[in-house]
């Protein structure tokens, strides 16, 4: 199953495999902390990438790191070979690398709808005077249907006009994925998007994941605590501790690493 | 016509209060809270009396007669502007209260700037503006004023619907979250606040041949409050929140006539009793009441949305 | 030289009361991170606090004209002992004024979890009823307080240096020396004293405040009160310097209040020292034929170190949470 890229994102083609991006040396410091400690690793094309490590490891700081939210104290984050370093998260996510966060950040008041729909906005053009004197027409319909279309996906259509923070936690999780989507990334980075799901959940999760990254030919880079998931699920793992890389490569040479072992029996 | 002749002053008040409380409405929509309006309020409303009353310019009001009230008009947008982009580039990308406190300073600094150049009269200020088109009695101001309103409205309610109105609501809601999903933030705080400096600026140099005399007065720290106050008790999250906040704490004075002095401390009951009781506002706890209809699907194109093949 | 010398006494004396006003509005911010725009209200309470005690009379067009309450024989005539002691009072009422506002205007927002610009807004709420209160119980013209209230002391000490005349006013000097013994005495309680660590505790998290014991509410209760003390000394303090300016002179005094915590640094107790000297200095280094924007001077201050450094001379940047 192909699907054709939307036709204003600003996507180089490329094979499966091929590096997409790169982190090398990438380090955060607060004040006297070193969250991140010079973290290097790279994503390529179609992969399932997880990053797993105990709690407080800096694995969300690595995602904010690596989507502008948060600025490198170091090291620098490449994108299809374009330097993304420092990068504002708008310019980051224009260029192609959605997320949603580890405690939900949707639009609370904001219909399902609409938080679908406002994240469309990179790929998009109308300004005011176009909002204005009705110029817009047929982008907005564009933008109308790509939002149904995506809550259709997520099964949260029939609710489509209520207020996201009405949603259920696992309603809400979805549909956060539905407006990361809406961004049309091409590598989609998800943290902890199974927090607070039961086993079924989480095995529906899996299936979705993998259908979305086919689907939209993504690239999906995924915060996980819950182990089992993460090796049914990716294609390669990469493991943080206290801010450093200890572990990079398939699950299962990963979950025999004796370093890894440590990290996570040894407190 | 008698009922005019009495309340015509009033009812051009209320409308010219509501017009301010929705300037500081564009700001909100994008969560930035404002008290910069009376600073470019007041800057208008000097560009419109110096036009109308200083020598220099007595050759543009010979050559443009009536049009000249218009020209003020757009002297004192283009002016708003300007000034808005210039502090609003700087100071919006501060959060919160920083941001108030930003304008705050603005608003004190044009306050000075106002007292004591003597193109703005110096604290007494300029007086003699004439009246707009001739306008003889102030009811009169309504055909300035209504129409005004009517298109701040329209102008609020086509905004609302497009993607820069979904853009400032979405920074309203998590400015982070916003940036994260492809909104430039600062870029659309600043729009909200140049809409809103503009609106004010172009309030001014309507009120002033209005009010005949402008000064000091009319660009205080008090009368942010005031602003403030509308929206608040209006509500800040629908363009008839600031419209009927303005109306109708114009109106107190009126209402409460025997109560004059004390219509400040109302003023002040007012704001404490609404953001304890109220934070919606009049017309966000009406809307509460109010059904929303659903979204409707739009009819299904062939040309699937997502561009898949199923 | 001179001129230097005389703007630098001239700085000290009025940064110095804009330091002591400022405190007030930063041990509010640091211990419930906002900003009590009521405390221009209670600068004010403090200074018609005062200039009741000691003159007792108002002649002018508010509800209480003619009134006077505290008729010739009243305690605190003459001396200048009899002043600090009215000046203390007025204080120690404003502090409880300031409970009152916490009471009534910022308890109710946070057993709600309301946003804190709600706060703020109610804030100024209250600032707007107090003033106007003033105004119509006492009417809007301004008072002063007699010349003789310091008692003996002599109103100026008047040297000679390099050939020019260097005035400093007996008020000035007591102005300054009451501020640093205070501010002295504050630092000591909030760095030395069980109660400062507690206070400083409280600012810091509350919720763990609390869960160590720490009954927070009655720690906010002390921080307004020695807030609304700090604010009603400056306004008397600044009164007797200039003169009772009528209801609103607080108003002006308390946006450049802002200023200065700003400027030092919202919620640093140094920084509101630093920053009060600094724009009474500023003020005061105005050459004279811009007097006129001397008031600007705070605001454009603020303004540019909100542009270049927003979190201030002293304070510490603002880490967000992602």
């Amino acid at each position: 199953m192909t699907g054709h890229v939307a036709p204003n994102a600003p996507f180089a083609p490329m094979d499966a495999g091929q590096q997409l991006l790169q982190a090398t040396g990438l380090t955060r410091r607060f004040g006297g902390l070193v969250a991140v400690n010079n973290v290097s690793f790279e994503v390529r094309r179609g992969e399932i990438f997880g990053l797993i490590g105990p709690n407080g490891a800096g694995k969300t700081t690595l995602f904010n790191l690596m989507t502008g939210l948060t600025p490198p104290s170091g090291g620098t984050l490449t994108y299809q070979g374009k330097n993304i370093t420092g990068f504002p998260p708008h310019r980051v996510a224009a260029l192609g690398i959605g997320r949603t966060f580890q405690n939900i950040r949707l639009f609370k008041v904001l219909s399902a709808l609409e938080n679908v729909k406002v994240a469309q906005h990179a790929r998009t053009g109308a300004g005011l005077l176009q909002g204005l004197t009705g110029r817009d027409r047929a982008e907005e319909r564009l933008v109308d249907e790509r939002a149904w279309a995506l809550l259709d996906l997520v099964g949260l259509a029939n609710r489509a006009g209520e207020e996201a923070g009405n949603f259920s936690y696992g309603d809400q999780r979805r549909l956060e994925i539905a407006r990361a989507l809406a961004t049309q990334p091409q590598v989609l980075l998800l943290d902890e998007p199974a927090a607070g799901m039961n086993t079924s959940e989480k095995g529906e999760l899996t299936g979705f994941i993998r259908r979305v990254r086919d689907e939209f030919d993504l690239t999906v880079m995924i915060i996980e605590h819950h182990v089992p998931l993460v090796m049914n699920l990716c294609d390669r793992v990469a493991v943080l501790n206290f801010g450093e890389l200890i572990a990079v490569g398939d699950p299962a040479s990963v979950q025999r690493d004796p370093k890894v072992i440590e990290a996570y029996l040894g407190g | 016509m008698d009922f005019l002749q009495t309340y015509g002053f009033l009812i051009v008040t209320m409308l010219q209060q509501g017009l301010l409380g929705l300037s500081l409405y564009f700001p909100l929509m994008a969560g930035q809270l404002s008290l910069a309006s009376p600073g470019f309020y007041a800057m208008g409303g000097y560009i419109a009396a110096i036009v109308l009353t200083n020598p220099s310019f007595a050759p543009w009001r010979e050559a443009l007669g009536g049009w000249i009230f218009p020209v003020t008009w757009l002297l004192s947008g283009l002016a708003s502007a300007v000034l808005g982009v210039v502090v609003g580039v700087p100071a919006l990308r501060l959060r919160g209260i920083y941001l108030a406190l930003a304008t705050i300073a603005f608003v004190q600094i044009l306050q000075v700037l106002s007292l004591n150049l003597s193109v703005t009269g110096g604290a007494i200020g300029l007086f003699g503006i004439p009246q707009a088109f001739g306008f003889v009695d102030r009811w009169q101001y309504i055909w300035i004023f209504l129409p005004a309103v009517v298109v701040v409205l329209l102008f609020a309610h086509k905004l609302q619907g497009s993607r820069v109105g979904r853009a400032f609501r979405a920074i309203r809601e998590d400015e982070l979250a916003a940036d994260a999903m492809g909104i430039p933030p600062t870029r659309y705080k600043v729009l909200a606040f140049v809409i809103g400096a503009v609106i004010a600026g172009v309030v001014g140099a309507m009120s002033a041949p209005f009010l005949n005399t402008w000064n000091a007065r009319q660009g205080t720290f008090d009368a942010s409050i005031a602003f403030l106050a509308y929206t608040l008790i209006g509500g800040s999250r629908s363009m008839w929140g600031p419209l009927l906040g303005g109306a109708l704490l114009a109106s107190l004075p009126e209402l409460l006539r025997g109560l004059a002095d004390w219509r400040l401390v109302i003023n002040g009951l007012v704001l404490v009793v609404a953001s304890l009781y109220l934070p919606q506002g009049i017309v966000g706890a009406l809307s509460r009441l109010r059904r929303k209809t659903p979204p409707q699907r739009p009819t299904p194109q062939h040309q699937a949305a997502l561009g898949e093949t199923p | 030289m001179t001129e230097l010398l005389q703007n630098l006494i001239n700085g000290l004396a009025i940064g110095s009361v804009y330091a002591i006003f400022a405190l007030g509005y930063t041990l509010v911010f640091s211990i419930l991170g906002i900003i009590n725009f009521a405390h221009g209200a209670v600068f004010t309470l403090g200074a018609y606090f005062t200039y009741t005690l000691v003159v007792g009379q108002f002649e002018n067009n508010g509800l209480i004209k003619g009134i006077n309450l505290f008729p010739a024989g009243s305690p605190f005539h003459g001396s200048a002992w009899a002043f600090a002691a009215a000046a203390l009072i007025g204080a120690v009422l404003s502090g409880v004024v300031a409970v009152i506002i916490e009471r009534l205007a910022f308890r109710p927002m946070r057993s709600r979890g309301a946003d804190p610009l709600l706060a703020l807004v109610s804030s100024l709420g209250v600032a707007l009823v107090i003033v106007n209160l003033i105004q119509i119980l006492v009417g809007a013209e301004s008072y002063s307080f007699p010349g003789d209230i310091y008692g003996d002391l002599k109103p100026a000490l008047i040297m000679h240096v390099g050939g020019k005349l260097i005035v400093v006013r007996s008020v000035q000097v007591i102005i300054f020396a009451v501020s640093m013994v205070l501010l002295l005495i504050l630092g000591y309680i909030t760095q030395r004293t069980r109660v400062g660590k507690a206070l400083r505790a409280v600012a810091e998290n509350p919720g763990t405040a609390s869960l160590l014991g720490i009954s927070v509410n009655r720690f906010i209760v002390i921080t307004f009160f020695l807030s609304g003390f700090l604010g009603g000394l400056a306004g008397t303090l600044v009164s007797t310097a200039f003169s009772v300016a009528g209801p609103y002179f607080g108003v002006a005094f308390g946006l450049k209040g802002l200023a200065v915590i700003v400027l030092g640094g919202l919620g640093s107790i140094p920084g509101a020292v630093v920053g009060g000297l600094v724009i009474g200095l500023a003020e005061a280094f105005v050459p004279a034929e811009y007097s006129a924007y001397k008031d600007a001077v705070a605001f454009a201050l603020l303004f540019v170190i909100l542009l270049i450094r927003p979190q201030g001379l002293l304070g510490r940047v603002q880490i967000q949470k992602v």
